[in-house]
């Protein structure tokens, strides 16, 4: 897709090699990013790109994959959630606290049904109400884990069912599940941008609300949906995150929706650009948990791993900026 | 009424005068004169760092990294022995900061919420590193600015006052000010009616960053020391502040006294909740609910952002 937009772009008589100069230079800056990295980590650290660790930094990185995907749905539409935060919060609680005495299998379909209850309050505030995608977001992930919070004074989290945990645990053909699950979303998520009328009406609606308002496009209805898309997302997110930490706690996956919208942003996807496909978002999200277990190897200490890592994401925004002028 | 660039409506006016005949009626101990003593020193903090946002969120920008901003300006004036010193390398931090996050913005054309997102993690780093744990110890003048009271009126007051003031001079009385609004309704027709877009925005950054420096300073001499962690919560706080106030985060509508009131609603909620002896840990939830309702009564013309 992006070879197809820059070469539409580009005029027909320009040699070959600046042809694909052009298309490596508008490749958005995850993927610089993660081969200078890779290569760094070649240098420093080799042991990171080994066979036994690299999967492990996938499974790591499955959960701010799929918040990314999640984000970069809406991002799309010109708009924004960050209730990621409190709908983990809040699965994380339903399903490790014991304090509603339900079987597994009912918490997560309980889970879900709240995914599913966030996302069309969502929608519909942002939508019908037509108040700011990032308050009304930012409120409905305050008042998830307000509630969480108190209510897990009275009694705190426990254990993760057992059946997710063996699920984080488990590998399939050298792949631990969290990753499949992250490409089970996101291959559907590719297909229905690329190939589908509801990934061209998101576009459109992105590009220009107006316009597509105009043109007839049920542009209110394609963005409600994709609010209630990313809600649920972010439950599987909890879920996978419940899993591979085993316990609960209250701040699980707090720093998950502003690191998504870094990594979207980083893998292409801007506010209604209708530019950036779905493989730079997940190759931004590789990036940044790579990052983050690189900045950990060399021992750096709480503060250095700050300062770096924000230093990094903003040269890496600077760096796509740039090179779009 | 300006209705239309001021923001305000009257929910946004109403909701504090609710908050504060509802405690009235429901609290016997809130009138009392040193309970509204307390609540101005909770609420200055944050009033002050909300003044900062309503200047970005004018110029439809928005700046995560105050929060970072208050920690790290506490922990320079915590870790230097003259106060005078501190100040100004606590100001001279805060010019660079807000030039970074103006210039990424305006000049290179990144999204606010990310090169503020990267601000203020780098900027956390750096306040960690300054003073690792909480500690430090700030000038007792600069002490007794922050807790005592002049002429029979709390310290805390009157740096609201001052930087409401400062703040209103700039926005109203400047021009300067005119230029930022016209930038935030709509760069464009700003910038071909010659004003300088990307210098007014910058420049917005930069006093928003004055003011989260001024914050922290305060906030650190209101506790005697610096913490690294002190500020973290302000940045979404603020949000919530000028959101509760009837300010877009769109660009262009705002008003100093939106500001001003989502910030007295925020602390008579924080002050409510601790005189009916209502759980803290719902004080997210509850402000949570009011912000929906807050933003729900302001019905824009655009979806989305």
């Amino acid at each position: 897709m992006k070879a197809e937009l820059s070469s539409a772009s580009a005029p027909r008589a320009v040699p070959r090699t600046r042809r694909w100069a052009a298309v490596v230079l508008a490749l958005p800056p995850a993927y610089a990013g993660l081969l200078v990295l890779v290569l760094l980590a070649a240098a420093m650290r080799p042991q990171l790109l080994s066979a036994m660790l690299l999967p492990l930094i996938a499974r790591q990185a499955a959960p701010l994959g799929l918040a990314t995907i999640g984000q970069s749905l809406v991002m799309r539409g010109r708009s924004i959630d960050l209730s990621s935060g409190g709908v983990i919060v809040a699965v994380s609680y339903l399903l490790t606290s014991g304090y509603f005495q339900i079987s597994e299998a009912t918490a997560m379909a309980a889970c879900l049904v709240l995914g599913l209850v966030v996302g069309v309050v969502n929608g519909v505030l942002i939508v019908k109400a037509r108040a700011s995608a990032m308050i009304v977001t930012l409120a409905t992930s305050m008042i998830l884990t307000g509630c969480v919070v108190a209510l897990s004074q009275q009694r705190a989290p426990g254990d993760a069912p057992e059946f997710l945990r063996e699920l984080a645990r488990l590998r399939v053909a050298g792949l631990p599940i969290p990753v499949l699950v992250w490409l089970a979303v996101l291959v559907p998520a590719a297909l229905l941008l690329r190939g589908t009328v509801f990934g061209r009406f998101l576009d459109a609606v992105g590009a220009n609300p107006q316009a597509a308002a105009l043109s007839g496009i049920p542009h209110l209805r394609v963005l409600f949906l994709g609010h209630v898309a990313s809600a649920l997302i972010s439950v599987l997110c909890a879920f996978i995150l419940v899993g591979s930490v085993g316990t609960g706690t209250i701040t699980l996956g707090q720093d998950l929706a502003l690191n998504s919208l870094a990594a979207a942003i980083l893998g292409g996807v801007n506010f209604g650009s209708g530019k950036g496909g779905m493989a730079g978002p997940a190759v931004a999200a590789f990036m940044l948990t790579f990052l983050f277990n690189f900045l950990t190897s060399l021992g750096l200490g709480e503060p250095g791993r700050l300062m770096l890592q924000g230093a990094i994401i903003a040269a890496a925004a600077f760096a796509y900026r740039q090179n779009r002028k | 009424m300006k209705a239309f660039r001021s923001g305000s409506s009257r929910y946004t006016l109403g909701l504090p005068l609710l908050l504060f005949a509802l405690l009235a009626v429901a609290a016997p101990s809130f009138l009392a004169t040193q309970n509204l003593v307390n609540v101005s020193g909770q609420i200055a903090a944050l009033l002050i760092v909300s003044l900062g946002q309503l200047v970005v969120a004018l110029v439809a920008g928005i700046d995560l990294s105050v929060g970072s901003v208050m920690s790290l300006a506490g922990c320079l004036v915590a870790t230097q022995a003259d106060p005078l010193w501190g100040f100004v390398l606590a100001m001279l931090m805060g010019v660079c900061v807000g030039l970074v996050n103006g210039v990424g913005v305006a000049v290179a054309g990144i999204h606010p919420l990310v090169m503020t997102l990267s601000t203020m993690t780098f900027l956390q780093g750096l306040a960690y590193l300054l003073l690792p744990i909480p500690g430090g110890a700030v000038p007792a003048a600069l002490g007794q600015l922050a807790n005592g009271s002049l002429w029979g009126v709390p310290q805390p007051m009157l740096w609201c006052a001052a930087c409401a003031l400062l703040v209103y001079v700039l926005l109203h009385r400047t021009r300067l000010g005119l230029h930022i609004f016209a930038v935030g309704a709509n760069a464009r027709s700003a910038h071909l009616n010659g004003v300088r877009a990307v210098a007014v925005t910058v420049a917005a950054y930069v006093i928003c960053s004055l003011l989260a420096v001024v914050a922290g300073i305060y906030l650190a001499a209101r506790v005697s020391s610096g913490d690294p962690a002190m500020g973290a919560a302000f940045g979404l706080e603020s949000i919530t502040a000028v959101a509760l106030g009837g300010i877009q985060l769109t660009g262009g509508i705002g008003s100093i006294l939106g500001a001003v009131t989502g910030a007295l609603s925020l602390g008579l909620i924080t002050n409510g909740i601790n005189l009916l002896g209502i759980s803290p840990f719902l004080r997210g939830a509850i402000t949570g609910v009011l912000l929906l309702a807050a933003v729900c009564s302001q019905r824009r013309k655009v979806v989305g952002l």
